[in-house]
């Protein structure tokens, strides 16, 4: 069921933390210990370096990936404190911004979907997710949700651009009205949805609690058109829930515990249909 | 940064990491006194509540104790892993006494708290250690050497390591081995500390220094190492930690002097064996490296010294330290800002005045400012190292196409020791297999056309009545007579018909009837020969009869039907003409009642509408059969589909479901998709592929039958396909979700989409690409040190080929078109990366030449392209060559291409093959070769193209070829394109072809035409172009004519308007090829041995330009340099067929990037000068 079909040796020269591919699927990104993020051709099995990028004086955690109609540009979150968004310019991968609102280790990046425009959410270790807005001519809007997670956001990952069963009887040709949301998790063991009110400012719209320790990732499912939300969350405590909401209007979430694993549980990902969770655990397995 | 505070005087232990939520327990410090001189005691148990922002520990429980501690230990004994019970506080009191309580107890609020109590010590009783692997054994140190074990399930009589250390004296601190369990180690003020192994019963070493400074106020295992631990000095002419190996224990093995005075204690992280906090007499807190002495982190604080400090077991970033002043605080070792939490202390100072208005000014206070805080950097930075459990070590994220990116970091034992083993792995993952293969076999049936086939074996495997029946009418669209065979399966097979009319006749009288009628009719006829009798009288027949006599038909015939004699009546309308026959119709049926009439009315009438509009629909099948019988084709469609929409409409889900029936007669796909799409789950990936597997039979059999535009897809079936197509995706098979995906639609998700699709395929993406603008071309070229530079940093294999094209890279158009130039260069990444090198020698050449065979089979090329491209349902048999067939050939079969050529090229244009061989056909040849597709396409006759592609491409392909002759001559302007791709992708990949297109003849051909100087040869090709003039005929001429005066030649008989003889000129320069364009003097300024050989003319210099470039940037490889130098030197002396040998060696062994753009150029001239004998 599984296969690999390519092993990318990154030479990094410490542990990696993060491995993204483009939204193609043909390029890899990663980053590590060694505070250099690296970016591969890995078309057709191959593995070519394009880019090392230097820039970070810290492990550098997590990559993301921006949506290619922004052009190719990808940030990083580091150790260091700071998000570094890095953009190719004529074959060139170079910092085209660098972000230095937080306090502490930046845990997690993530670009919102590419409806919203070119958005990107920084959840920290000093307790705060940033929010950046391209303004466009280079300029970034930064606005700051102080104390969301107590001693630190771990993970932040962004609600799909549909609001829930809007693509049913969507009015096509008409805009739709966004709704941003975004999921949170933290070392409060919380999980934290947010909400953009009308007034541009995020509020805390749901807590979701169940894990009794830090809450290592939290990955928002794709949707696939129904009017179902689901989040999945990982836990220092082993356990790996799925949350889902039928309804958007009431706005109750329902964990259900996928599996308790022995030790940490770092990360969940969903497949593009979200009928699969990658679930990574320091025992190795996946499921 | 810190989290929360106490305001207690009191030691602190945290719960066992298994208990959630997070207490910290807290008991009233001996030998320390606060203001109010109270010797109250109390024991209080606070919960770490994070989420709650404030500085505040919620209380849980406070027991008031009668004893006062010296030290307080939270063992995990009896927990079970869900923390249900809350395990053991075990307290070290003033006066030799142990206390075991129930912590569970306390927070309920129970008076008997204490589960047992021991005062077998003499003093108070300073250390105290939990087993971690036997939780029930704890062990704890008094005054006079006194160290006992104590067994928690049998507390009375506790074990003792073994004899008491001499001389006598206070034991300050006790630790159980981390790693080994029956280790334990003590240590004393004196600075001795004694390593005592429970199984031998006696201390097995010894350790102290011999300055005898050392003040033992701490001991702490290694979290990992068995043999190390640390010790503290509370002696502030010695404030140092020790490291100590075991395994060499006479001397430290590190002494760690961070701290100006004393230290007063430590505590060694779990969770990360590189955090070891101090606290000292210098009010610092500090958290250092114990492996390396370096300070990681100081934390903020107050500047009283602290004399305990503990790490939380449960949230490694949390720690709590209890200061003199009276107070426990919380801190976290990640940093943060304190701001927030600042604000609420000064509101709640400033409340805690009770009286906002204290002076009666009428005005409430400000909120009291505390500047010396406030002037306090308010940011405190985390740890300068990140500690171990933030480092994620393990990770697996999906991507596109099904795609699984794992790492791990898994060590690996090497020769060189230990080693982190870097990797990270792409796994495709398939989970839908049987969708899959489905998909595949459908895929298969559409290339090779065997739908009927195919829908029979759907019949046969059908499980239900309705699948069975919409498969059979599904096949039958393949076969002849197909209304005929529609009615059969509607039950109305017109043999079995004739005979049940058969039969009927002979048992009823019914055509006897009619045959007496007409016998009566043939008697009376007779009798018309006799005279009878024209009776005029009044009555009816009179009248009728006066009124025949006048030849008032009409009259006749109303009086006949008010008679109601209607076959009288019917008859006399015949004779009347047309328009009363069928008023006469008309009238006929409205009097008629009979339960067929109006079946008979829609017949004669041809009103089927009718019928299909009103008929009951439980009678479908018969309404169905009647429009299939009659209806005429062009309205044909237009009432299945009627029907099938009333069938919809209906409640009914069963009539819901023959409505698919319905839509298939009609051939309607998108309805018939609603109509699916209501009755189905469609997010079942096999219901979809139910689904799709009958839309595209359907919309292959109306491509059949009607000969329809099948291109056009609606919203929804365009919808479902591309949900299939991401489907597909999902599991991998990318090439097939790109085949199914509809072609001719700009509907915005499917466009984005195939593009998606086309470059998850791997086909070249430019190295850059600006998306949005397609405009931002124009500003590329400019940069010539960019890319040229770069690619001598990155190899950057396969983009790096477009760069000398000076690739705007077909700014993708993202949201607009896809991405044309994927076809071409999808052919040549398809192969294999490990044929890379032996590919090397053709790859080169795709600049030069890749164009020429783009261009020259352009159309026709990319006809036979398309198959592979989405394409692929309906022009797939065109073309059997998958695209991934791996390239053929190495480098060697080179030269058996070209010789090829020869045979190759004469059948595609008979003109031509009287010429001397055309080196630039064979070059364009040469360069297909390599790679599958070009040369396939190649060897299809251009003819076959106009034979076999979807309807729809002809024209587009047809145009192209004639227009790519113009566009040669127009170049950038040449909007149109059918470069095969969807419409909307024409502009861009046409422009940035022509660059291409165009150059490459030039350096091929231009040696030779020169060289030649061959007048004829020009004047042979002239003719060739109007001769076949035919889109065939016409498409070989740019690749074989090539150098620029044939090519004048060419345009005028195409009829184009003159051109400017020098347009290549511009042309080059202004294309993106410009980077290299734009350097013609400097090359011809250059004493460069190869050129000054041979006469060679500009282009070819451009691309030899390139290579000057490089070495004169010295960027090129040494062997690569070499090989040239051998090559110059066998130039000289004219011994070009071995120059040829050194080249193919260079290009095969050396990275093609970095040969790729002039060494094709290289052998061009070697193969010239070798033929020409130069």
């Amino acid at each position: 069921m599984v296969s690999v079909i390519n092993t990318v040796d990154t030479s990094h020269e410490d542990m990696i933390h993060d491995a993204q591919m483009d939204y193609y699927g043909t390029r890899l990104a990663t980053c590590s210990s060694d505070r250099s993020v690296k970016i591969f051709d890995v078309r057709n099995g191959g593995q070519i370096l394009i880019a090392d990028l230097r820039g970070h004086e810290g492990p550098v955690w997590q990559v993301a990936w921006a949506h290619p109609m922004y052009g190719n540009i990808l940030a990083s979150c580091s150790y260091d404190r700071k998000v570094i968004i890095w953009k190719e310019e004529n074959g060139t991968w170079e910092k085209t911004h660098e972000h230095t609102g937080h306090d502490s280790s930046v845990n997690s990046v993530c670009w919102a979907p590419h409806d919203y425009g070119l958005i990107l959410a920084c959840g920290s270790s000093d307790g705060a997710i940033s929010l950046l807005t391209y303004t466009g001519e280079g300029q970034w809007d930064v606005k700051k949700i102080n104390n969301a997670h107590t001693i630190g956001c771990n993970a932040v990952s962004w609600a799909p651009a549909v609001v829930p069963g809007s693509l049913i009887d969507q009015p096509s040709g008409q805009k739709p009205n966004y709704i941003k949301k975004f999921a949170s998790g933290g070392c409060d063991n919380l999980i934290k949805l947010w909400k953009e009110e009308e007034d541009g400012q995020w509020k805390e719209e749901q807590k979701l609690e169940a894990h009794s320790d830090w809450v290592r990732d939290v990955a928002w499912a794709p949707s696939i058109g129904l009017p179902t939300s689901t989040i999945a969350s990982c836990s220092q405590d082993g356990r790996v829930f799925v949350w889902t909401c039928d309804d958007a209007s009431s706005n109750t979430w329902s964990p259900k515990l996928l599996h308790k694993f022995n030790d940490v549980v770092w990360h969940v990902s969903w497949s593009i249909t979200a009928n699969i969770l990658a679930v990574s655990e320091s025992q190795q397995n996946e499921q | 940064m810190k989290l929360k505070e106490v305001d207690r005087t009191a030691m602190q232990a945290w719960s066992p990491a298994q208990n959630h939520p997070i207490y910290l327990a807290t008991g009233t410090s001996a030998q320390q006194l606060d203001a109010t001189f109270s010797t109250n005691a109390s024991l209080e148990i606070f919960e770490l509540d994070l989420s709650d922002p404030s500085l505040d520990m919620k209380s849980c429980a406070t027991f008031s104790s009668s004893h006062r501690y010296h030290k307080l230990i939270w063992g995990p004994h009896k927990m079970d892993s869900k923390g249900n019970i809350s395990g053991v506080l075990i307290a070290g009191g003033e006066n030799g006494n142990i206390i075991l309580y129930d912590p569970s107890k306390i927070i309920a609020g129970d008076k008997e708290v204490v589960i047992a109590q021991n005062d077998k010590h003499t003093g108070p009783v300073r250390a105290l250690d939990v087993n971690i692997f036997q939780t029930n054994l704890v062990a704890s140190g008094a005054n006079e050497s006194e160290i006992y074990i104590w067994d928690l399930n049998n507390f009375a009589t506790p074990m003792t390591p073994g004899a008491k250390t001499q001389p006598l004296e206070d034991i300050s601190c006790i630790a159980w081995n981390r790693q080994v369990q029956h280790i334990l180690a003590s240590a004393s003020p004196s600075g001795r500390a004694t390593v005592w192994d429970l199984r031998k019963n006696e201390p097995i070493i010894k350790v102290s220094d011999h300055n005898n400074r050392m003040h033992c106020s701490g001991l702490a295992w290694h979290p990992e190492v068995a043999t190390q631990m640390v010790l503290a000095s509370e002696d502030d002419r010695l404030p140092v930690v020790q490291v100590w190996d075991l395994r060499f224990a006479s001397t430290p093995l590190r002494v760690l002097e961070n701290h100006a005075r004393g230290i007063l204690a430590i505590a060694w992280s779990m969770a990360d064996p590189e955090l070891l906090l101090s606290c000292g007499k210098d009010a610092k807190i500090l958290c250092s490296n114990p492996n390396t002495g370096e300070v990681l982190y100081e934390l903020p604080t107050n500047t009283q010294w602290c004399f305990d400090i503990q790490w939380c077991p449960r949230n490694p970033a949390v720690l709590s330290a209890a200061s003199f002043d009276g107070r426990i605080s919380v801190y976290s070792i990640m940093g943060g800002s304190t701001d927030g939490l600042r604000q609420k202390q000064a509101d709640k100072l400033s409340s805690s005045f009770g009286n906002l208005d204290p002076f009666g000014t009428g005005q409430p206070l400000p909120p009291l400012q505390i500047p010396q805080q406030a002037a306090q950097h308010s940011i405190v930075l985390p740890l300068k190292k990140p500690p171990k459990w933030i480092r994620r070590p393990i990770g697996a994220s999906f991507s596109f196409g099904g795609k699984l990116v794992t790492f791990e970091n898994v060590k690996v034992q090497s020769q060189q020791g230990a080693e982190l083993q870097q990797h990270v792995f792409i796994s495709q993952v398939v989970t839908e297999k049987e969708f899959l293969s489905r998909s595949d076999q459908l895929q298969q049936v559409v290339q090779s056309q065997g739908f009927v086939n195919y829908c029979q074996k759907k019949i046969d495997a059908s499980q239900s009545d309705f699948e069975k029946n919409v498969w059979s009418f599904l096949k039958v669209n393949f076969e002849d007579d197909s209304r005929g065979k529609y009615l059969q399966l509607l039950g109305y097979s017109k043999e079995d018909l004739g005979k049940k009319i058969a039969l009927a006749l002979n048992k009823v009288d019914g055509p006897n009837v009619h045959i007496k009628e007409e016998k009566q009719e043939s008697e009376f006829l007779p009798s018309a020969g006799g005279p009878f009798n024209i009776s005029i009288s009044g009555d009816i027949d009179g009248l009728i009869t006066q009124a025949l006599l006048t030849g008032n038909f009409e009259s006749a015939v109303d009086l006949c039907l008010h008679d109601n004699r209607m076959a009288d009546a019917i008859i006399l309308a015949i004779a009347g003409g047309q328009e009363l026959l069928a008023r006469t119709q008309k009238k006929y049926f409205a009097k008629s009642q009979s339960k067929i009439t109006r079946l008979i009315t829609a017949v004669v009438m041809k009103n089927w509408k009718e019928i299909v509009e009103s008929c009951d629909l439980k009678n479908w099948r018969e309404a169905l059969a009647a429009v299939l019988t009659y209806a005429k084709p062009d309205e044909f469609s237009a009432l299945c589909d009627l029907l099938g929409t009333r069938l919809e409409s209906e409640g009914d889900s069963l009539l819901q479901t023959q409505a698919c029936l319905c839509y298939i007669c009609a051939g309607n796909v998108e309805k018939l998709v609603a109509c699916w799409t209501k009755a189905q789950d469609g997010n079942n990936p096999l219901s979809l592929q139910d689904l799709i597997e009958k839309v595209v039979i359907l919309r292959k059999a109306v491509q059949l039958t009607q000969a329809m535009d099948t291109n056009t897809v609606g919203v929804l079936l365009a919808e479902k396909m591309s949900q299939y197509a991401n489907l597909l995706a999902a599991q991998g098979s990318i090439a097939a979700a790109l085949a199914f995906l509809p072609e001719s639609t700009n509907q915005p998700n499917i466009v984005q989409l195939r593009d998606r699709l086309r470059r998850a395929q791997g086909e070249p993406v430019p190295g850059q690409e600006s998306p949005q603008v397609p405009y931002e071309r124009q500003q590329l070229p400019k940069g010539r040190p960019g890319p040229i530079a770069d690619h001598t940093q990155i190899p950057r294999v396969p983009t790096q080929q477009y760069y000398p094209h000076g690739e705007n890279p077909p700014p993708p158009g993202f949201l607009m078109h896809g991405n044309v130039n994927p076809n071409v260069a999808a052919a040549q990444l398809s192969t294999s990366p490990g044929h890379m090198h032996t590919q090397v020698p053709p790859y080169p050449q795709p600049q030069p030449y890749q164009p020429v065979q783009q261009y020259s089979f352009g159309t026709g090329g990319s006809a036979t392209y398309r198959p592979q491209q989405p394409a692929a349902p309906s022009a797939s048999n065109a073309y059997p060559n998958t695209p991934y067939i791996p390239s053929a050939p190495s480098y060697s079969g080179q030269s058996q291409l070209y010789a090829a050529q020869h045979q190759v090229s004469p059948p595609t244009s008979s003109p031509t093959a009287s010429l001397p061989p055309l080196p630039s056909s064979g070059a364009s040849f040469q360069h297909g070769g390599p790679g599958a597709p070009p040369s396939s396409a190649y060897a299809l006759p251009p003819g076959t193209t106009g034979t076999l592609p979807a309807a729809s491409e002809l024209p587009a392909s047809q145009r192209t070829e004639n227009q790519s002759v113009q566009d040669q001559a127009n170049m950038l302007e040449g909007p149109q394109n059918g470069w095969n791709d969807p419409p909307a992708l024409n502009r861009v990949p046409k422009k940035k072809k022509m660059p291409e297109n165009f150059m490459p003849p030039v350096p091929i051909t231009s040696p030779i035409m020169n060289p030649m100087g061959d007048p004829q040869s020009q004047m042979l090709q002239q003719p060739s172009a109007p001769g076949p003039l035919s889109n065939q005929a016409s498409f070989p001429q740019p690749h074989l004519s090539g150098g620029q005066p044939s090519f004048h030649g060419l345009q005028q008989p195409l009829g184009q308007p003159g051109m400017p003889p020098s347009f290549s000129k511009p042309n080059i320069e202004g294309a993106p090829g410009g980077p290299i364009g734009n350097t013609i003097q400097h090359v011809q300024a250059l004493p460069a041995e190869k050129i000054t050989k041979k006469p060679i003319p500009d282009d070819a210099n451009k691309r030899l330009e390139f290579l000057y470039d490089k070495l004169r940037e010295q960027t090129l490889s040494p062997t690569i340099i070499n090989g040239l130098h051998n090559i110059a030197r066998s130039i000289e002396t004219r011994n070009y067929s071995e120059g040829l040998t050194i080249h193919t060696h260079i290009v095969s062994t050396s990275n093609f990037s970095e040969t790729s753009a002039f060494m094709p150029v290289l052998k061009v001239v070697l193969t010239q000068a070798n033929k020409l004998g130069v």
